[in-house]
């Protein structure tokens, strides 16, 4: 095919060869601190993550420095994990503290060990591809909810997503029109801030009168409303406070929405949510709204990775004024795949970005009645 | 290493300068429509800004610890926009108060 200079042509640079420096969420700490050895694919290599009999949670390259054997399929010895191939025993540190069959521990028997931490239920590890130590103020906000009584504990989900790097989850931050056509929601205010290493987004939204069921019942109230303040804090860690408004009552949840990558070309999805039990809602309900509304998100990610799955990776994008701050957006997620010291203003300074919602809402008042009429008629 | 693209949006309506009145902070923004605003802060219009030097709130919400906005500047880059210095890219004319319509 010859090329027309009046078609617009998707563009793709070369994708990033390195992975986001940041607190990446592996998942609950009482899924992974069961005293088993856990195979985490992430980050391009094969890593194992342990806790000792002291339960400290860690977090080491997966292959063993003696002769290569795999620690993930090996077994917890007190504090260390031991190799399944000659039993060498590894610290949480990195270090092999000890082998049963040898006299003394060769010099520099040092493993990489990754810098954790557990917070809020959740196991982070820092991933710095130059190798430095998590900077002090670069912290994931603490979430006083998930210890108080009156939330729900955590529903955890996790999915691999072959096939699309994880810039495409993190273009969902300011991609409004997407939750109306993939999330099935109805966007009426949109606004996306950044800044620093935070990128959030604050989103209002009416319920779906053509999702909603026919015939909404006590045990299926009619959802007539969201306000949701989201955010991610560095480059894979998104907390999202969503209020439903019910006809008599509003719900507070709290999800995650974290990944971390397994090479350029896959990632792990895993979501989570807690839900305030309100005065009046029975611990039973709470729990119950924690699991459907952790289906309907799980529903609604299973539309992104159809979309996700087939679609191309596109660094031109071709944008109308109704949509979001994609290229802003990319510009700030961009600090993380270059060297700390390479990190540019224009990365970091605060930028705003508020949608008009009018014509978007009246196309999609005219979508929803027809929808409504089509399923009366 | 691979330079951020810039927004194709700016092709032809590019970000244009704001100034702030209370505090002098001078900002970019853009305004597709009425009710479209972009705004690009830099470190130093940002450290002026009066409003951000107010503490934010107490919460124990984990999102609800960050600035949510200038409300001056909010006004000034409307100002700016009313008055003609701010380009408004969808040419529709100012929309009128309801309650002004209601009563000519
Ligand atoms: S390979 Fe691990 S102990 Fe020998
Ligand atoms: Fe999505």
């Amino acid at each position: 095919m010859t090329r027309n200079d009046e078609i617009r042509y998707i563009e793709v640079d070369a994708g990033p060869r390195r992975f986001a420096r940041g607190w990446h969420c592996l998942g609950l700490a009482r899924d992974l601190a069961d005293g088993k050895p856990h195979q985490v694919a992430a980050f391009g290599q094969k890593l194992v993550v342990f806790a000792g009999a002291d339960g400290g949670l860690n977090v080491l390259d997966a292959y063993c420095r003696h002769m290569g054997g795999d620690l993930s399929q090996g077994e917890v010895k007190g504090d260390e994990i031991a190799c399944p191939f000659h039993d060498w025993r590894w610290g949480g540190d990195g270090r092999c503290k000890k082998i049963p069959y040898a006299r003394r521990v060769p010099l520099r028997a040092r493993t990489a060990a990754w810098p954790t931490m557990v917070q809020d239920g959740m196991l982070f590890v820092w991933n710095d591809p130059e190798g430095n130590a998590p900077p002090a103020d670069v912290t994931i906000p603490r979430i006083p909810q998930v210890d108080d009584d009156r939330w729900t504990d955590w529903i955890w989900y996790e999915t691999v997503i072959e096939g699309a790097n994880c810039r495409e989850i993190v273009d969902n931050v300011v991609d409004m029109a997407h939750f109306f056509y993939i999330h099935y929601s109805f966007p009426t205010y949109f606004k996306n801030v950044f800044e620093g290493t935070s990128a959030y987004q604050y989103m209002n939204g009416d319920g779906r009168e053509d999702v909603r069921p026919a015939t909404p019942s006590k045990n299926n109230p009619a959802v007539l409303g969201t306000t949701s303040v989201a955010a991610y804090h560095g480059p894979s860690f998104m907390i999202d406070e969503v209020t439903y408004h019910y006809e008599d009552l509003d719900v507070d949840t709290i999800l995650i929405n974290c990944h971390y990558p397994i090479d350029e070309n896959s990632f792990v999805l895993q979501y989570g949510i807690i839900v305030e039990k309100k005065d009046g809602i029975s611990d039973e309900d709470a729990e119950l709204m924690a699991a459907k509304t952790g289906k309907f998100i799980k529903y609604g990610f299973e539309q992104d990775v159809a979309i996700w799955k087939s679609k191309a990776r596109i660094d031109n994008p071709l944008l109308c004024e109704e949509d979001g701050p994609v290229y802003q957006l990319r510009r700030w997620y961009q600090q993380f795949y270059v060297d700390a010291d390479a990190v540019t203003p224009e990365m970091t300074d605060r930028f705003e970005f508020e949608i008009d919602t009018t014509r978007p809402n009246e196309a999609w008042r005219a979508e929803v009645e027809q929808n409504l009429a089509a399923r009366h008629g | 290493m691979i330079e951020p693209r810039p927004d194709v949006r700016l092709e032809d309506a590019p970000m244009q300068p704001v100034d702030c009145p209370s505090c002098g902070a001078q900002v970019t923004a853009r305004k597709s429509s009425w009710d479209q605003t972009t705004v690009q802060w830099t470190s130093p219009a940002l450290a002026q800004c009066l409003e951000r030097r107010r503490a934010v709130e107490e919460s124990d919400r984990p999102n609800r610890r960050a600035f949510p906005g200038c409300p001056a500047l909010r006004e000034a880059v409307r100002e700016a926009a009313v008055r003609g210095i701010l380009d408004v890219q969808s040419g529709e004319p100012l929309k009128t108060n309801p309650a002004q319509e209601a009563h000519p």
